[in-house]
């Protein structure tokens, strides 16, 4: 196998007749953590959406392990080892918090779960991942409750889980710390730079602080092409990074 | 959750349902009316509650059961086992193929969809005439016989639906609590994410699909049976309909308000239609009435009638299902 988890060449977007994603050739290499930034309205979500298979690419194709992906559907795409978190929230807000993550675990294999005869209960593995999904998220005091009753910060890390419960060997997190607190906010750049150790990490953020803190590498887009990429020092210093945030947005510390 | 809709609490009601009726009801042929559609207004609300899919097509697959007895009883001399799995193998290829076809479109769409479908099956049943009877339908429909001799009593056919109704109840409870069933109401909460997920969403819309048109076409098979008629307004437009109201009353969070709301509906225009020929009208401001007020339907009354009797702190309100 090659060192690189996911590759794109020449990937590109269209909504109708707008050409939102053009020409991104990204390299992202297994077991490390990769993040994607750019203003508002970049295709930031959309570069997820094609990569994940919700939208089809118009031009391009997508490697996975080397694999052409391309025209392989969403769900298809999840046994192949890739998931993702949403930036807008999106889990199944009256069921439980465990039956959402019960759900994202069996996500991995749903032929079993089309036999009406089986019971949730019998698979026991997709108990113990949502288990120990929870664990990890410290979400136990909470896991009965119904997952549209749980607070922002808590349905956050539940986004979250959602793509950890699906084992996956790439994970995408849209813009996991929006709308946090201090604290929460804390404790997911922990979780992300731990989910780098066995998982192949590609998020979206906009807070510069934990983007220059745990990122190997960072990719900087505006208007749907590719601006700059580099290690986090390097684009920080970017005089073209600089002029696409207007200066004003990279404010986070290198620790 | 309410202790009234564990499994074991919903199949016990539904046995209930079989011995009281009997208790109350003078007419047989009601009785049994109200079991047959039962199950088939529970069939309905697999889609409807448990997938969140509005189908205006369960005429289609009722009427095909309907005409599958019809045929297999009056032409050649099939025993009524093998009649009714024949009806449930067809109502599910159908249901299979009208879903195929309905799901590559959402909400309004869908609804069209299976609405077109609805008086395509009607017109073809319509104009078919030398296989349906057109109008008049399939007369002389036998019942089935047991031990030599045929149920031709109104209560003892009423036990041979009531034994069917609560093995195919019984069986819809499996599949609402199977991690198929607890995967469709992924799929009715947030299809998007289910998908994202892994879950190939269709797939499972259409096995749920053909599960009600199973049951549903089974349904219409001993309706045939019943009426010994296999009449052309079993596949129209109207059936669907019925059978929908029936859900919504009902209500579609549990299988057994659906047993509630063909019972109540049936029940009501038994009673309303002796007292005024115009009782369609009544029907309709009960209707309204419903649906301004019982939100969850009489399930959600259940439920609530449950929580003041039992329970001293209130439950939590729960928010009011859109449909
Ligand atoms: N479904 C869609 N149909 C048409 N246009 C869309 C659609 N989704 C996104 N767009 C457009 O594509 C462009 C990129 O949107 P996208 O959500 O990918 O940006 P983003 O980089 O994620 O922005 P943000 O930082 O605000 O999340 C925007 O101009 C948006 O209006
Ligand atoms: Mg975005």
């Amino acid at each position: 196998m090659t060192d690189i988890a996911l590759q794109t060449r020449g990937l590109g977007v269209k909504y109708g007749n707008f050409h939102a994603l053009a020409e991104v050739d990204l390299q992202i290499r297994r077991n490390s953590v990769h993040s994607i930034i750019g203003p508002n309205g970049a295709c930031k979500t959309t570069l997820f959406h094609a990569l994940t298979g919700r939208v089809r690419a118009s031009s391009g194709r997508i490697e996975l392990d080397g694999r052409d992906i391309t025209d392989t559907s969403d769900d298809d795409r999840v046994r192949l080892g890739i998931a993702r978190s949403f930036q807008v929230t999106s889990l199944f807000p009256n069921l439980a918090l465990r039956e959402n993550l019960r759900l994202a675990a069996q996500g991995r294999t749903p032929w079993q779960a089309l036999a009406p005869w089986r019971r949730a209960e019998a698979n026991a593995e997709a108990l113990a991942i949502a288990d120990e999904v929870i664990e990890r998220l410290a979400l136990a005091p909470v896991s009965n409750r119904l997952a549209g009753e749980l607070s922002h910060g808590q349905q956050r890390r539940l986004e979250v889980g959602m793509a950890m419960a699906a084992r996956p060997r790439v994970i995408l997190l849209d813009e996991p710390t929006s709308g946090m607190g201090i604290d929460d906010i804390e404790a997911m750049k922990q979780l992300i730079r731990d989910l780098g150790r066995d998982h192949t990490v590609l998020f979206i953020e906009h807070n510069m602080g934990i983007v220059m803190n745990i990122s190997d590498m960072v990719t900087v887009m505006r208007l749907g092409r590719k601006l700059v990429e580099g290690p986090p020092a390097q684009v920080r210093d970017d005089p073209e990074v600089q002029r696409a945030y207007l200066g004003n947005m990279i404010t986070g510390d290198i620790a | 959750m309410n202790p009234l809709d564990k499994p074991y609490a919903q199949l016990a009601l539904a046995v209930l349902a079989v011995l009281v009726l009997p208790l109350f009801l003078k007419s047989g042929i009601l009785a049994t009316e109200i079991l047959i559609f039962a199950m088939v207004v529970a069939a309905c609300n697999l889609l409807l509650g448990y997938t969140g899919l509005l189908s205006f097509g369960q005429g289609i697959f009722f009427g095909i059961g309907t005409y599958a007895a019809g045929i297999c009883l009056t032409r050649w001399q099939i025993p009524v086992p093998v009649v009714l799995a024949s009806a449930a193998v067809l109502g599910a290829a159908t249901a299979t193929l009208v879903g195929w076809l309905s799901i590559r479109r959402q909400g309004v769409y869908f609804v069209m969809l299976t609405l077109a479908f609805s008086q395509l099956f009607y017109f073809v049943a319509y104009t078919f005439s030398g296989v349906t009877g057109g109008d008049n339908g399939l007369l002389g429909v036998p019942r089935p016989s047991v031990g030599g001799t045929a149920l031709n009593a109104p209560w003892s056919y009423y036990t041979y639906v009531a034994v069917c109704f609560v093995a195919v109840f019984a069986i819809l409870v499996m599949v609402t609590q199977s991690t198929f069933g607890r995967t469709l109401l992924a799929i009715r909460e947030n299809e998007g994410r289910a998908a994202a997920i892994g879950f190939p969403t269709k797939l499972f819309k259409l096995e749920a699909f053909a599960i009600s048109g199973a049951v549903t076409a089974f349904g219409g098979a001993l309706h045939a049976m019943l009426i010994g008629v296999a009449p052309l307004s079993n596949i129209e437009y109207h059936t669907s309909e019925l059978i929908l109201i029936m859900t919504i009353i009902g209500g579609s969070s549990s299988l057994f308000g659906s047993v509630l709301g063909a019972g109540f509906y049936l029940l009501l225009a038994d009673a309303l239609s002796t007292v005024w020929p115009r009782w369609l009208l009544l029907l309709g401001l009960v209707l309204v009435t419903v649906a301004l007020f019982l939100q969850r339907g009489l399930w959600g009354l259940v439920e609530r009638g449950y929580d003041l009797v039992f329970r001293r702190e209130r439950a939590p309100e729960t928010p009011a299902e859109e449909h």
